[in-house]
């Protein structure tokens, strides 16, 4: 079956893989976004690090 | 009445994509836009990234040509682009060229997202050198951009980019033997099975090598289909410009011939009296074009390209040849190209019938071909018979050679020879002379002073 999917159509493969790793990513990004604010919650007053993440652009 | 057919040559290589293919005419490289690309050809344009990607000198500029040299019924634009002087493989070149071939895809990849479009295909194929920087070559690799869909290239990418780079930098192996053996790209499961365990601790590995190894099909079952959009795209393309950037090129520790010059067991005074002697055999000679064979870490390359002239350089040691491109990299004036060929077995003609991709000797030559501190290894390192060398030689020179003759008893011939020394052919200069002059004309010879070596310019003889 693999053979056969490979045969039609060998320059693609790989979306399955691709979605997970991007959502992946997705939630290691979210993640450090996440922490660092966190960190910027306690360190107040001290230096204003940007998150950068997506929410402060929309 | 008979209808006159055209006169033009496709590419054997060019065959792959139903866009459009290159052909030969009129001595110069054109590529047909056929019907089917017409909008996304026409995309690249009014989109300005063809444009953008000119202007910073990433993609090779085109014209238009009005002149129907093809008479294809396919035919949408004929294109003439600006011609690229010297075509090379991935398996020629050194992990930083490979590594800025793929940094250079994915930057063009940012570049064609931003345009609304997407690289269609990933190939390193996609890419040449010239003036010691990467260029972009294929125009017809982009198309409209589907936010709903992954990258179509992605694997290809991993397959000939990052897996050779990320087996290079665990195993300092060079990635041009891996180009060679693979390709088509050296699939996820191989390299998983060569990374060292080490390479575990790195979450790249995991995403792009071992997850790709395992998953054996494409589909979720029950045929649910899968949500992807350009967020999701920017991070994966994103994560492999960071692994990218990170992963090792130069070589770990000092290879048998890197340094040869800085730290031979021959004198400085030996590298001073042959340069000055290089220096005086090539100032009143004209050559618009050299080759340095054997080059090393391009000592005399360098003075060759001083001229302003191309300069191919080719040694059978990929860290050599890094060191050299990473010289090259910053001297935008010089026009250095190193490769990594090895001259007792270079490049072979490959792909379908043998035509996709030329061989080393039919596609190289040069008005100048220098061979310093060679002819040795090829005679007693690799048995190589003199008249072999000579004949090979003159196929690659338009003109000149210059030719350096390491006798016998020289210490690096001796450490060479080893245990074969009662093996090995015996020759002394009037041997060699008398082996090249069917190809050659000495025209100059002068002793390296402080040494038995002697150091030949040679002209080709036309007859040959």
């Amino acid at each position: 079956m693999k053979i056969l999917l490979l045969y039609i159509d060998p320059g693609s493969g790989s979306y399955l893989v691709q979605a997970i790793i991007a959502g992946i990513l997705g939630a290691l990004f979210y993640l450090k976004n996440g922490w660092i604010k966190i960190k910027s919650l306690f360190s107040k007053g001290k230096e204003d690090t940007p998150p950068g993440n997506d929410k402060e652009d929309a | 009445m008979t209808k006159k057919m055209p006169d033009y040559i496709p590419h054997p290589a060019s065959y792959r994509d139903p866009a459009g293919f290159v052909f030969r005419a009129n001595g110069l490289y054109y590529r047909q836009v056929n019907r089917s690309y017409s909008a996304d050809y026409e995309e690249l344009l009014r989109s300005g990234l063809y444009q953008k990607l000119t202007e910073k000198g990433l993609l090779v500029p085109h014209t238009e040509v009005d002149n129907d040299l093809t008479e294809h019924p396919d035919r949408y634009k004929i294109l003439l682009p600006e011609q690229i002087p010297y075509i090379s493989y991935p398996d020629e070149w050194s992990p930083s060229q490979l590594k800025d071939a793929a940094g250079l895809t994915l930057q063009i990849l940012h570049i064609a997202l931003d345009h609304g479009m997407i690289l269609k295909d990933a190939s390193p194929l996609n890419i040449q050198f010239r003036g010691g920087k990467a260029l972009f070559i294929d125009t017809l690799s982009f198309e409209k951009y589907d936010p709903a869909l992954p990258w179509v290239a992605y694997r290809q990418f991993c397959e000939c980019f990052l897996f050779p780079l990320l087996l290079h930098h665990y195993l300092s192996t060079g990635t041009d033997r891996i180009a060679s053996a693979w390709p088509e790209g050296i699939p996820a499961t191989v390299t998983a099975r060569l990374l060292p365990w080490k390479s575990r601790l790195r979450l790249g590995v995991w995403l792009h090598v071992l997850l790709p190894a395992s998953v054996r099909k494409d589909s979720l079952p029950g045929g649910r289909t899968l949500s992807f959009n350009k967020t999701k795209l920017l991070h994966l393309t994103g994560n492999l410009g960071n692994i990218l950037t990170r992963l090792k090129t130069a070589t770990a520790g000092p290879s048998a011939w890197n340094n040869y010059y800085q730290h031979t067991i021959m004198s400085q005074t030996y590298l001073a009296v042959k340069e000055q002697l290089f220096r005086e055999f090539t100032g009143d000679i004209g050559f618009r074009s050299a080759l340095d064979l054997g080059s090393n870490d391009g000592y005399f390359t360098k003075i060759l390209a001083e001229k302003g002239v191309p300069v191919i350089a080719i040694d059978s040691d990929w860290s050599c040849i890094d060191n050299l491109y990473r010289y090259t990299r910053q001297q935008p004036g010089k026009d250095i190209l190193p490769l990594r060929v090895d001259i007792a077995d270079p490049t072979p003609a490959r792909g379908f019938n043998n035509t996709e991709r030329s061989s080393f000797t039919s596609r190289t030559s040069a008005d100048l071909v220098v061979a310093l501190a060679l002819l040795h290894h090829l005679t007693w390192g690799r048995n190589i018979p003199l008249p072999e060398i000579a004949a090979w030689l003159s196929m690659l020179t338009g003109a000149w050679l210059i030719l350096e003759f390491v006798p016998r008893t020289d210490p690096k011939a001796l450490e060479l020879a080893g245990n074969r020394r009662s093996l090995l052919p015996d020759y002394d200069a009037a041997v060699l002379e008398a082996q090249f002059s069917p190809y050659f004309s000495i025209d100059k010879q002068f002793p390296i002073a402080g040494t038995e070596r002697v150091l030949y310019r040679m002209r080709k003889n036309t007859f040959v």
